[in-house]
């Protein structure tokens, strides 16, 4: 039995090539499909990525209660005060809380691509703000001085948008900025940000001396119970405190669900019109075959091996089609960079990122095309009777 | 029997693959169809955009505010008919969830600025006249059951009152629809008044002012007159068209359109294919048919013909259903979506292109096999016996 089931999927494989139109059809369409599927995803998870790898558990962040984004939020100087003497706030070297009172307006950037103006996050930030970031660097250059008109970029920045190269003077609003340095938070969701001295926005911007919102390293994780507490009490502050990763799971659901949300469903209508493709390509197989099978019948092989065979093939055009289409998509999309309006109204730069796992799913899922496309011809094929070898 | 009942016969003489194929380009079109439902969403914006309207922002970003006096003096600017300012409110119901995209608006100006907007007289006037009435477009209405009358309060998530509140109370004294059905109405206007009085900031500031012009041949010089005006000052202004305006914001979203076209293409080449390829197949299944066909003295072109609408049959059944699909499935989606979308459907450009679609792909499905039987030879056909 195993005998005769090797000789004759063997046999239905070296002849695929006597029915390369057909199976080139299959093939592509499903490759396609899964092209489709995997280019959502990457999209998807790209986007995840930078949002995600921006939160971290220890880092408090408060805003003004109800404010859902840091662009809605407004504290004042005497809450920040109260901040600064708030439990369960990590202090530096110094014995200062490490705590960063910030503030960002919207400044319009060129995107390379489309040549049309972007919202772009100015945001000023105090000493400690790179403390926050845990995976800050210093690129290229040096950081900026407080008090003067000097930016750092995030690496993203140059990549995305136009003028904003290392030395480069650049025109924001109404003031002349000099970027003095590159800095890269490991591709999160701050590397599409511009930074410069909280003063300096506050000045520029007549913003007058309020924050939109403060961060806080705490002594551990679940020091952000004892903060919260503190806050609560405190009848003089209105606040929500969060921790990071909190803040930016809620504002990244939305654009990551649309993203999921569309992929699938097309994938899987997409999947549904290649499975007639599939289909059609076993039929024709099975067709084509009729007498040959018949013949193989007629000398003593069983049904079943017939049967096991038409699958066989019709899984393995769908896992070639699935490789084509993984391997396509990663060599186009894979590592490239795109932006999108984030929920602070200003463009956030990511990646496309092809991962292993969607490449697995990818293919799973042209298999599933290719299993219910075979199946019903690998029936038939078990069923030609005998004397389907006279026909024609 | 004439060709027509040829042609069906033909199309359907293995039924499971005229189903099969039937649904491939059925989803197609279903793709097709909600897609571009979803595009004219995006797009709603520059397509209702008017002609004579300017729309005048800070020039640092629209997000920064222009000062109360602007007003004013854009009004002495020569042919500017109307100056309609506005803020941006930042409005939720109930929950910081349930987003009510809002604006404070001076109740006649904005009128007047904005004449596709349909209010019935009495509602129009009461609407102007009590201060701490709101306008409803219809579409927002109808998601939060809000009728005229009620009283709701709105909270606002960027804005606080000096007592520290962030609700403001409102009256619904106007429910206000579109003219043409081509601008959205999924919006909530306020007194101006009412809310700067209150607020604890920002004070005596809009976010975009709104001009309508006597000639929209004169835009450009008005816009660049506008923006002169107001040089070198803290807060300069940048005036474009709306339809500009709208246009550049939407193109902050990214690349939807270009994703959108993409996925559109990937869905009509995988049709093309599996239709094309089975065509010929079962072209070539019927060749000795074909030649009898031929004997029998129907003339190729004739022959050439039949097989040609065979596949513009297939391709409109299945386009059609699946065009009419699509449509069902974009009204279900709209209700659902209609706070955050404007109206999403299909458009008559939109069923056009898409018959348009199901035509080329019948032909470039049914040409080659048409072709191939236009050239069959009765005594080879035949001879294969």
């Amino acid at each position: 039995m195993l005998k005769q089931t090797t000789a004759v999927t063997l046999l239905n494989l070296r002849s695929i090539p006597q029915r390369w139109g057909m199976s080139l059809a299959t093939v592509l369409s499903i490759a396609l499909v899964v092209g489709v599927l995997l280019g959502f995803m990457a999209m998807a998870s790209g986007f995840r990525a930078t949002v995600d790898g921006a939160g971290s558990d220890d880092v408090a962040i408060m805003l003004r209660g109800g404010a859902m984004a840091e662009m809605n939020s407004n504290i004042s100087r005497d809450e920040v005060r109260l901040l600064e003497v708030a439990p369960g706030i990590a202090a530096s070297p110094g014995g200062e809380p490490l705590i960063s009172s910030e503030l960002y307006v919207v400044a319009d950037g060129i995107r390379r691509a489309s040549q049309t103006p972007a919202n772009l996050a100015l945001r000023g930030l105090g000493l400690h703000g790179p403390d926050m970031r845990p995976q800050f660097d210093l690129v290229e250059g040096r950081m900026f001085q407080p008090g003067s008109a000097e930016l750092v970029v995030g690496e993203s920045v140059p990549r995305e948008f136009e003028g904003f190269a290392l030395g480069d003077s650049v025109r924001l609003g109404n003031n002349n900025w000099t970027i003095v340095g590159v800095f890269s938070t490991g591709g999160s969701v701050f590397d599409s940000e511009i930074w410069t001295d909280l003063g300096v926005v506050q000045n520029l911007y007549q913003r007058g001396s309020s924050v939109q919102t403060v961060r806080a390293r705490l002594t551990s994780p679940d020091a952000i119970e004892v903060l919260r507490e503190y806050v609560e009490n405190e009848p003089r502050l209105n606040l929500e405190v969060l921790s990071e990763r909190a803040y930016f799971a809620r504002s990244a659901g939305g654009t990551t669900n649309l993203i999921m949300f569309l992929g699938w469903p097309l994938a899987i209508a997409m999947a549904i019109g290649a499975l007639a493709g599939a289909w059609n390509a076993m039929y024709a197989s099975v067709d084509a075959r009729t007498r040959e099978l018949a013949t193989l019948r007629a000398i003593g092989f069983g049904g079943f091996p017939a049967f096991i065979a038409a699958m066989v093939e019709a899984i393995v055009l769908a896992f070639f089609g699935g490789l084509v289409g993984a391997v396509a998509t990663w060599i186009l999309f894979d590592g490239v960079s795109a932006s999108t309006l984030g929920s602070g109204f200003t463009q956030i730069v990511f990646a496309f990122a092809v991962t292993p796992e969607a490449v697995v799913q990818g293919v799973i899922l042209a298999m599933i095309v290719g299993f219910l496309g075979g199946f019903i011809p690998a029936l038939r094929a078990a069923r030609i009777p005998l004397l389907a070898v006279h026909n024609d | 029997m004439n060709d027509a009942t040829l042609i069906r016969k033909n199309l359907f003489r293995k039924r499971l693959r005229a189903v099969l194929l039937t649904i491939s380009i059925l989803i197609a079109f279903l793709i097709y169809g909600m897609l571009g439902a979803m595009q004219n969403a995006f797009s709603m914006g520059t397509e209702g955009a008017a002609q004579d309207r300017l729309v005048t922002v800070n020039r640092i970003n629209f997000t920064v505010a222009l000062p109360y006096a602007y007003w004013g003096r854009i009004q002495q600017v020569e042919g500017v008919r109307t100056v309609a300012p506005a803020s941006w409110f930042g409005g939720y119901y109930q929950e910081p969830q349930n987003f009510v995209q809002s604006f404070a608006v001076d109740p006649e100006s904005y009128i007047e600025a904005y004449p596709e907007l349909v209010f019935q007289d009495d509602q129009r006037t009461a609407f102007i006249e009590g201060r701490t009435c709101a306008a409803v477009g219809q579409a927002l209405a109808t998601q939060y059951g809000w009728s005229v009358g009620e009283r709701i309060p709105l909270m606002s998530n960027i804005w606080q009152q000096q007592d520290g509140s962030q609700a403001w109370e409102l009256d619904i004294c106007a429910i206000f629809d579109d003219a043409d059905g081509t601008y959205p109405t999924n919006y909530l206007m306020l007194h101006y008044e009412y809310f700067n009085e209150s607020l604890a900031f920002g004070r005596d500031s809009f976010h975009w002012i709104a001009i309508t012009t006597e000639d929209p041949g004169q835009n450009d010089r008005i816009s660049r007159e506008i923006d002169e005006l107001f040089a070198n000052s803290p807060a300069e202004t940048s005036t474009t068209t709306e339809a500009a305006f709208n246009a550049a914001f939407m193109e902050q979203f990214g690349n939807i359109g270009l994703i959108l076209s993409w996925v559109i293409g990937a869905a009509f080449a995988t049709i093309l294919m599996i239709v094309g390829t089975t065509m010929v197949m079962a072209v070539n299944e019927r060749t000795r048919e074909i030649a009898v066909l031929k004997t029998l003295g129907f003339t190729a072109p004739r022959i050439f013909r039949m097989v040609l609408w065979e596949a513009l049959l297939l391709s409109f059944i299945g386009g059609l259903i699946g065009l009419g699909l699509a449509a069902l499935a974009a009204q279900g989606a709209s209700a659902a979506l209609a706070g955050f979308l404007p109206s999403f459907g299909l458009s008559w450009t939109n069923a056009l292109t898409a018959i348009a679609f199901m035509v080329a792909l019948g032909l470039i499905t049914g040409m080659l096999p048409a072709w191939n039987a236009m050239r069959v030879r009765i005594s080879e056909a035949l001879g294969k016996i």
